[in-house]
């Protein structure tokens, strides 16, 4: 029951916070602020570790190696393009 | 201490999220972002430990490759269908994750695991398909407009009892039964994405985008859920949060319930794709383009001196600006105004594009310094005291009719103040309304001067015309597209020998099919057609030669470069499809490029030249092209497959 409640807690924590941080971004960020949450949002690698944490059948193997890929995939492509996105971003310089 | 450490890495996420308010800030936000992922993952590790380590590192290896790769070579048009895709993929992973948890015997799963569980696979599988087809639709892979099934909602609800059905049923059955059910629910759930995801297109795309990306974070949210693991369900939440809140203001911005554009209304919309068909169709119509080119003339001088005149300018940038690819010749443009001393804004509405923040992107990647991009509550204030408005391909986000008429699709969405302006130039394709279908007064304005056309070439004769460099102009201006399917169409029509020389540019387009189905056309008229294939064109060697076996083309046709090279000087037309090095005479001409010495194709020899290039910009090389600028040829630039399509089009309407 502890578990229950320390989940519910984290998640609504978790969002109310992201909520009021997030709800600040300029617009002018969203399209690299999607993209990032885009590669967080693939956190299921974590999942998919855990899955091997246990002796594994073969089907497991196949299902979990799928996962692993996929999520990796999203993760590292999401990052970088975040990375990449955000250096085009560039301010004026000031001349003074 | 385990909750301590779990909460100190979910503090670093949300410390790298904080820096995204400020754009300076927000590339080392993405950094800590990334760290806390890989925090997350390394205590992973040491926590629960990994049995089988081979699979393991090959998978995560093939993945980062896989994606790292993706990542580079996409561009920022690209971008948002590369997101898509990817929103796609992590729903693999989602589904994939709560399956074999749901399914391992290992460990008995609690209710509530296990009713995060199933609740993981639907909205996994779901952003899997709902994903995959906003990507395609976003890459043209797809038509973009709403797609309707008969008795969609009836579907739509269906689809959606049954997932409660089988979703609950789940939780009374045996072990095996219950191992088919949750296979159930990904199929479903698969559909469902599916159903939702056809019938929402065009301007709707970024709602889509963004409830994707909310899904998503619920999605691996859940997943924590069903192994109980903190950091899952913080990171979860955090994208949750951030994909609702985009879906929220994407909403607001374009006034629209989310209900109306997940539920859209057949009828409603009805009217509107047709309406949209015809001005995209009006891209391949000749007679429309070529009746406006001509009175376009005097408008063009009064904008220059306009904008001459103009003190401050306001740019307002829409979709239409990123179809034709302006974003450069913009930046050029507002470059050169500031340089003569002028005052010059971007207003950026938060729905302009196909997803949150589209333009800014696309202007950042045209090198425009983002303290000029200028939200769209801030710059109203502005618009009344400007001199100049500059609305480039944009249509329902400035349209009064949204503030002033009742009633209509846009009546109260926040709209740029385009009309109080001083006086407003539109570089629009076409005059006819936008997505909502509701017609803009703005452009019928006194104070308007409408200068109809593809906008790349509009802004770019506007530039031209501002820094007096009139001179060159049908070389800089390449015909319009239309004009140029014509000229072809002439040409191939009364050709008797025509060489085909395809390049990678066809393969990207997928144009082979369509090419065959021209090369047949011209067979039929008596022209003989052969295919001219050089020794590296494509991506691997003898490329072009698999692609066009698959597309039927006999391999006697398929020549080698050797062979073909004597012909050309006795050939009526070499058609380019996507091929630019290989045909580069630069490689011939000109000492210490990279492709000096490169043997070419020699389609210069020919008497007519068809270029069919996606855009005329160099080749892998990055040397000019020197056929481009041959007066023989005509260059038809655009997706090779929808050229073919036009070619093929035009052929058989052609009469003498």
């Amino acid at each position: 029951m502890f578990n229950l409640i320390l989940m519910v807690v984290v998640f609504l924590v978790s969002f109310v916070i992201g909520y009021l941080l997030i709800s600040r971004v300029p617009p002018l960020l969203h399209t690299p602020l999607m993209s990032m949450t885009n590669a967080i949002s693939a956190v299921t690698i974590l999942g998919a570790l855990i899955l091997f944490s246990f002796p594994t059948s073969l089907v497991e193997k196949i299902l979990g190696s799928i996962a692993v890929i996929a999520a990796t995939f999203n993760v590292v492509g999401g990052f970088v393009i975040t990375d990449k996105m955000l250096k085009l971003f560039k301010e004026k310089k000031k001349i003074s | 201490m385990t909750l301590f450490i779990d909460f100190t890495v979910i503090a670093i996420l949300i410390a790298g999220i904080r820096q995204f308010r400020e754009p300076r800030r927000a590339k080392r936000g993405n950094l800590t972002a990334a760290f806390a992922l890989c925090l997350a993952f390394v205590l992973v590790l040491y926590r629960h430990g990994i049995v089988d380590v081979g699979p393991v590192a090959l998978s995560l290896l093939a993945g980062a490759v896989a994606g790292y790769a993706l990542a580079r070579f996409v561009d920022m048009l690209q971008v948002p269908a590369m997101i898509a895709f990817q929103h796609g993929v992590g729903g693999v992973a989602a589904f994939l994750v709560s399956f074999v948890e749901l399914t391992r015997t290992i460990q008995a799963l609690n209710l509530v695991s296990e009713i995060s569980g199933v609740l993981g696979l639907i909205i996994g599988s779901l952003t899997f398909s709902g994903s995959m087809i906003a990507s395609a639709k976003l890459a043209n892979k797809m038509r973009p407009a709403p797609r309707f099934l008969p008795f969609h909602n009836y579907l739509v609800f269906s689809n959606l009892a049954a997932l409660a059905a089988v979703g609950i049923a789940t939780f009374f059955a045996s072990a095996g039964v219950a191992f088919c059910f949750y296979i159930l629910e990904i199929l479903l759930g698969t559909c469902f994405g599916l159903l939702l995801a056809i019938r929402i297109g065009g301007a709707d795309m970024p709602v889509l985008i963004s409830s994707l990306n909310a899904m998503a974070g619920f999605a691996a949210a859940l997943c924590g859920m069903v192994i109980e693991n903190q950091l899952l369900i913080a990171f979860g939440a955090t994208v949750a949060a951030s994909g609702s809140i985009l879906t929220y203001v994407m909403c607001k911005a374009m006034n629209r319930k989310i209900s109306r554009v997940i539920f859209p209304s057949y009828k409603s919309r009805q009217a509107v794709p047709e309406n949209k068909s015809e001005t995209t169709v009006s891209s391949i119509q000749p007679v429309q383009v070529r009746r406006e080119s001509h009175d376009a003339t005097d408008g063009f001088t009064g904008a220059v001196s306009i904008m001459r005149a103009a003190e401050s300018v306001i740019i307002v940038p829409g979709y239409g600006m990123a179809l034709a690819k302006a974003q450069q010749e913009v930046a050029a443009l507002a470059g050169e105004l500031t340089a003569m001393g002028k005052d010059v804004k971007y207003a950026i509405h938060p729905v302009a594009g196909r997803m949150p923040g589209h333009m800014n992107v696309l202007l950042a990647e045209a090198g425009v310094e983002y303290d000029m991009l200028v939200e769209m509550d801030v710059i109203n204030n502005d618009f009344h005291a400007t001199d100049l408005v500059l609305v480039i391909g944009a249509c329902d986000v400035v349209n009064p009719a949204a503030a002033e008429v009742e009633g209509t699709p846009i009546s109260g969405m926040p709209i740029l103040m385009a009309y109080q302006a001083k006086k407003v130039v539109c570089c629009n394709f076409d005059r006819s309304p936008g997505y909502s279908g509701v017609v803009n007064p703005l452009f019928e304005q006194p104070n308007t001067i409408f200068l109809e056309g593809d906008a790349r070439k509009t802004v770019h004769r506007l530039l031209q015309l501002l820094t007096g460099d009139t001179a060159p102009q049908e070389t800089l201006i390449p015909v319009f597209a239309a004009d140029a399917t014509d000229e072809a169409v002439r040409i191939l029509a009364s050709a008797k020998s025509v060489v085909v020389l395809p390049g990678y540019g066809m393969a990207l387009a997928k144009a082979q099919f369509k090419l065959v189905e021209l090369t047949a056309l011209l067979e039929k008229r008596g022209a003989s057609v052969k295919y001219a294939i050089h020794p590296v064109a494509g991506r691997m060697p003898g490329h072009m030669n698999v692609l066009l076996a698959e597309a039927d083309v006999e391999y006697e046709n398929l020549l080698e470069m050797d062979e073909v090279n004597p012909l050309f000087a006795e050939t009526d037309v070499a058609m380019v499809i996507g091929a630019c090095d290989v045909v580069n005479p630069a490689a011939r001409e000109k000492e210490g490029t990279p492709i000096s010495g490169m043997p070419i194709l020699l389609a210069q020899d020919a008497r007519h030249i068809i270029v069919c290039n996606f855009d005329d910009k160099p080749g892998y090389s990055g040397v000019p092209n020197k056929l481009y600028e041959n007066k023989k040829t005509v260059m038809i630039l655009g997706d090779a497959r929808e050229t073919m399509t036009n070619l093929v089009a035009a052929l058989q309407n052609f009469k003498v």
